[in-house]
């Protein structure tokens, strides 16, 4: 297989704050696989009562689904989508 | 006061009244503290499954929180598939599980599973608690959770050294919700106006929001032609003169033929799927869409909305009311198109006049419809039973109609019926099934049995999975795998093992009596009814073809030609 020939795929950078409490990261790791995008690198923070997570995701499907479906998370605080390309926040 | 009863008080102060529940190790001191407690009836089905299907049949006849028990490890895995059910039709549910000791997770205790990992991707929102202390406001939470927004099942797993703990504080009641606020519609109205074939399309969203009569008086007031999802079904009423009925794989080719020619789509609860549209590029093509809905991740979801509108539904459907009542939209062209097209397209099934033919599937709906009270509760299984009732039966109220629409659940209906007969003890309850989905939990005939629930239990027996055998004869070059039932027990010797009465019909002829008998009898009844094997339903719609390519009967294969290949 030629690589050159596959389209590639787009990447997106996501700041997501959430709180802390059991099985916190699965969930948001969960969302992301179900709603078709892989993460390529994760790193996480702990912000007082908050986990601060950054990922760089892949994936085909419209980004703004993935958001949508973040930020209906209980526990999700704030989703922010990064490169100034759409920034929609729950606080706001 | 320990973590149970603390429990037991939460559900005193929200007005829950009724759960459904299987006990076990793990979860023993909750079912300790049950003992003195008269304030909650506990139903005990006969398998933890059932417990789950029948608090979300309760919470859909009922419009109130569904809620149901279990222990750790099996009980909690066995409720998963009705916790998934309710999760994939919305439906408020609490569920309360025993975990093993706090110090015995992660160590492979016995009945220890990770339920909190496990039901992550069928749950509104989950805890396990890990503080005896936080008990109380994570009740508070959870029980707000599950009925606040878009509903949802929540789950709260709790280690039995918490459930023996005392509890330190009991929170005050939350605030009630706010009055919500209507958006502007302005630009709504001005598409409807500019419209010359608008379509309403609503869903199972209408009333899950509690937004029933808000809807009824808006599809009136506008008489607007409308069809309906499965969900949706009951929602514009069997007198309204637009009211189209289903649309999608299994729908009525009139409503399917109003959305392949509507030019403006109001969508209102639904959330476009698959089954309801077919293939997306060939759906309404021809419309603008307005998207009206609860939860903001449904719109543009599948397809992009020209205008969406995210927020309460009673708000939003009394506001387009107000905004038509002063000048009716002017659609008479379009009204009376659409009505033709239902008399020509909707869903057909005459009577048969010949006393001693066998009986089809549609012809007995149509009859149960027209003799079964107003107000009955038709609680579905899955497959063919489930489609004729969907096309045949006259529902004046969606919560008249039970169905299990996303995760489409064989064994839904019977734990279903006994929830939602718990929901009113004086209504009439149908299970209406199949003869494959009634040996899914045919088990809870005991629960039937226990509480004396004048459930009536109505299977359809082809003697084969019939929605399957259906699609390998249409899809599968008639190619029959694993559907033969031939070999099913004698039903009415099942429910009279179980000490229900029942009896048994195969001609037309038979039809009245048998259903006049089974309503109007004191107590549970089983009215099996031997139907033809090579019954389908149509029209169909193949998975992933457009609406426009619905297959009529006159298209099935003939017998001869499935002879060939055979």
């Amino acid at each position: 297989m030629n690589p050159q020939s596959q389209p590639s795929i787009p990447s997106y950078t996501i700041n997501c704050r959430m709180t802390q409490e059991a099985a916190a990261l699965e969930r948001l790791c969960q969302v992301v696989r179900i709603r078709g995008f892989r993460i390529a690198t994760m790193a996480v923070e702990t912000a007082g009562e908050h986990l601060d997570i950054a990922l760089t995701l892949e994936g085909t499907r419209p980004i703004a689904m993935l958001q949508s479906q973040l930020e209906k998370l209980h526990t999700v605080a704030e989703v922010v989508l990064a490169s100034g390309s759409v920034a929609r926040s729950r606080l706001a | 006061m320990n973590g149970a009863q603390h429990i037991l008080e939460a559900f005193h102060r929200h007005n829950i009244s009724t759960v459904f529940g299987y006990p076990g190790g793990c979860i023993m001191p909750l079912y300790d503290a049950l003992v003195d407690d008269v304030g909650v009836e506990h139903v005990l089905c006969r398998h933890e499954q059932a417990c789950a299907l029948a608090a979300d049949g309760y919470a859909r006849a009922s419009g109130r929180l569904g809620v149901c028990i279990a222990t750790s490890g099996p009980g909690a895995t066995n409720l998963i598939t009705g916790v998934a059910n309710a999760h994939r039709d919305s439906i408020p549910m609490l569920v309360i599980t025993g975990q093993v000791p706090s110090g015995l997770i992660g160590t492979d205790a016995f009945q220890e599973t990770d339920v909190l990992g496990m039901t992550l991707g069928i749950v509104k929102h989950s805890y396990l608690v890990d503080d005896a202390n936080a008990l109380p406001a994570i009740m508070e939470e959870a029980i707000e959770l599950a009925q606040s927004g878009r509903p949802g099942p929540v789950w709260i797993d709790i280690p039995k050294d918490l459930l023996l703990t005392e509890v330190a504080d009991v929170p005050s009641l939350q605030p009630g919700p706010q009055q919500a606020e209507c958006p502007d519609l302005s630009q709504a109205l001005a598409m409807l106006r500019s419209a010359r074939k608008p379509l309403l399309y609503s869903g199972g969203g209408v009333s899950l929001a509690h937004s029933e009569d808000s809807f009824r008086r808006f599809a009136e007031s506008s008489a607007l032609p409308a069809v309906v999802t499965l969900k949706g079904i009951g929602n514009p009423g069997k007198h309204n003169p637009y009211n189209l009925g289903m649309l999608g794989m299994h729908g009525s080719r009139a409503a399917n033929k109003a959305v392949d020619e509507c030019d403006l789509l109001l969508v209102i609860g639904a959330r476009l799927d698959d089954r309801a549209t077919g293939k997306l590029d060939g759906f309404a093509p021809n419309a603008k869409m307005i998207h009206i809905d609860a939860d903001a991740a449904e719109i543009n979801k599948l397809r992009p909305a020209d205008l969406a509108i995210q927020g309460d539904l009673n708000a939003i459907l009394n506001g387009l009311t107000e905004t038509l009542q002063d000048k009716p939209l002017a659609i008479s062209d379009w009204q009376k198109q659409c009505r033709t097209w239902h008399t020509t397209g909707g869903f057909q099934a005459a009577d048969n006049e010949e006393p001693l033919a066998p009986i089809t599937g549609p012809a007995f709906i149509r009859q149960l419809s027209r003799i079964a009270p107003d107000d009955t509760v038709i609680a579905c299984d899955v497959g063919q039973h489930q489609m004729w009732v969907a096309q045949h039966y006259d529902f004046d109220h969606p919560r008249h109609h039970l169905t299990s629409g996303g995760l489409g659940t064989m064994g839904f209906g019977l734990p279903a019926a006994i929830g939602a007969q718990f929901a009113d003890r004086n209504s009439t309850v149908i299970n209406v099934t199949g003869d494959g989905s009634f040996m899914m939990n045919a088990q809870e005939l005991a629960t039937i049995r226990r509480y004396n629930l004048p459930v009536k239990l109505i299977v359809l027996d082809n003697q084969c999975l019939g929605m399957v055998r259906q699609q390998q004869e249409l899809f599968y070059n008639n190619r029959e795998s694993q559907i033969n039932l031939d070999d099913n027990p004698d039903f009415v010797a099942m429910a009279r093992a179980f000490d229900i009465p029942a009896l048994h019909i195969e001609r037309t002829d038979q039809i009245r009596r048998g259903i006049e008998t089974i309503i109007a009898y004191n107590g549970p009844m089983l009215l099996h009814v031997a139907i033809s094997r090579e019954e389908n339903v149509w029209p169909i719609v193949k998975p992933g073809a457009s609406n426009r390519e619905m297959i009529d009967e006159t298209r099935r294969p003939s017998k001869a030609s499935k002879e060939q290949v055979a």
